[in-house]
């Protein structure tokens, strides 16, 4: 449990670009699994198709790196549930102007 | 990232700039000199392919993959078409300039090929995608109507050196306009808004039935407006056209303000605030448009109209949204560039740090505020005025691009 929080801090460090926002208050994130082989993290974008696809998984990866050590990431998209506005934490909706 | 639209992107923003040095050197006198002769010809495509197409085909290049997420067919067919349509284009505009006929054959056909390579490697990668939704079909039939803008422009190149189907000349150069102006720039502009004003404005669960009714209205009105020029120009058909094109605008309109109510981000940036400015203003002139060509149908395709509804249409709508748009378009792609890489590691920045979001507010307004001037002129009959307005506008206009250029230094 102490390791999911730590991997959820470090996500905290990875920001969605357009929105300046971290993945982790936009609810991006919807799974951390830390299994002895591999970080398993199962994760959303605000819109299928958003280009900035790549870099934020990138991110995600770097993120993690040192955590994970010799295990390998395992970073996957999807895209159900559709991510929604009201999984943004507070903190994220007061930083968008969201009302 | 690909490199591909980076290039088109650059030589647009390289073609706008010369345009407006262009025209401040000058003080927009080819407007006053009429459009119809090799200065106008020349500035015209300068505006038109130079820049505006130049960088809306790099858009293309850059957001294909975003909407179908799925690769382009060929991006060896897109250096292939960069290099084709660049080189043909600036052997066309000097061929303007120096006036032989043959050289503006030849690089009239070449730029003509650089399209259909465009057209080819779009329609490829539609096809292969397979996803058609209000989007996609709406980036199909303006690349579909860019292809038959290019075919009626070379046929009028034959007929000025061949003397070939003169009395179609007039029709031809109609159904060039109304489908590269209406049908290309308008249904490429408003689809890629469905894609991408949502994604500013973090709007979720709108209404989208709106969006097919405008790509049909909006298919309507190019096909019945070219139409009806290629027929011989049927004034109320040609009124037809023009009611139609005024529904779809409003109807858009209404569209774009359902994604705002929407939103789940207080501020998409000042640019597409801008292009929200933009496209209401359109919608009230277009509406203003059609109620006087209804009472006035004689006097619709006046010179002083048709120069008056380009410089609107291109200068204040089409161009206009290029330049909002851009303010998102250009960081998007430096950052991806440079930064993409580094997401996730202390110190990156975002891409709000890439371009001054007040600069861009200030340049935007000028922009737009010194587009009324050279349309009151042209209203008036007053070289002057457009002058002026067209002298601040391109002061303007060179200082944002030169703001945008700056987001490479970054």
């Amino acid at each position: 449990m102490e390791n999911i929080e730590k991997i959820r801090e470090r996500l905290r460090e990875v920001y969605d670009p357009e929105l300046g926002v971290n993945i982790v208050d936009l609810g991006l994130v919807y799974e951390i699994r830390d299994e002895p082989d591999k970080i398993h993290i199962r994760m959303t974008l605000t819109t299928p198709g958003c280009p900035l696809h790549g870099a934020i998984v990138g991110g995600v990866r770097h993120a993690l790196r040192d955590l994970a050590g010799d295990r390998e990431i395992d970073v996957d998209v999807v895209w159900e549930p559709r991510w929604s506005p009201a999984m943004m934490s507070d903190e994220a909706k007061q930083q968008l102007g969201f009302f | 990232m690909s490199r591909l639209p980076f290039w088109f992107i650059v030589t647009g923003m390289i073609g706008f700039a010369l345009f407006q040095a262009a025209s401040l050197v000058t003080l927009f006198g080819w407007i006053g000199d009429g459009v119809r002769g090799p200065a106008g010809w020349f500035n015209v495509h300068l505006f038109v392919l130079g820049w505006a197409t130049m960088l809306a085909m790099g858009a293309v290049y850059q957001l294909i993959g975003v909407i179908l997420q799925s690769k382009l067919y060929s991006e060896r067919l897109g250096y292939v078409h960069y290099a084709v349509f660049t080189v043909g284009l600036t052997g066309l505009l000097s061929g303007f300039v120096r006036g032989e006929i043959e050289w503006i054959a030849a690089s009239a056909s070449l730029t003509f090929i650089g399209i259909l390579l465009f057209a080819w490697n779009v329609a490829a990668t539609l096809i292969r995608a397979s996803q058609w939704n209000t989007i996609t079909a709406s980036a199909a039939t303006a690349v579909l109507y860019l292809v038959l803008t290019g075919l009626a422009g070379m046929v009028m190149g034959l007929n000025f050196a061949t003397g070939w189907w003169n009395d179609l000349h007039n029709r031809l150069f109609g159904a060039h306009i109304w489908f590269g102006t209406v049908g290309w720039f308008g249904l490429l502009i408003t689809g890629f808004s469905y894609k991408m004003l949502p994604m500013f404005y973090l709007a979720h669960h709108y209404p989208t039935m709106l969006q097919k009714a405008v790509l049909w209205i909006w298919n309507a009105a190019t096909l019945i407006g070219a139409g009806s020029f290629l027929a011989g120009g049927s004034d109320w058909l040609i009124l037809s056209a023009l009611i139609l094109l005024a529904v779809a605008v409003v109807l858009y309109n209404i569209h774009l303000l359902q994604i705002r109510r929407d939103r789940h981000k207080r501020s998409p940036g000042k640019g597409i605030q801008w292009s929200m400015y933009g496209n209401h203003a359109l919608a009230v002139i277009v509406a203003a448009a059609a109620v006087w060509a209804m009472a006035n149908p004689q006097r619709m395709l006046d010179t002083k109209a048709v120069l008056l509804a380009g410089w609107i249409w291109l200068a204040g709508w089409v161009s206009f949204m290029i330049l909002c748009y851009a303010s998102k378009i250009i960081p998007f792609l430096w950052w991806t560039r440079k930064y993409g890489h580094r997401a996730g590691q202390p110190g990156t920045p975002i891409l709000a740090d890439l371009l001054d979001e007040r600069k861009v507010n200030v340049s935007l307004a000028v922009i737009a505020g010194s587009l009324l001037l050279p349309a009151a002129g042209l209203l008036l009959d007053s070289q002057a005025l457009v002058a002026a307005g067209g002298a601040v506008n391109a002061v303007g206009s060179l200082f944002y691009v030169a703001l945008l250029g700056l987001v490479f230094s970054r």
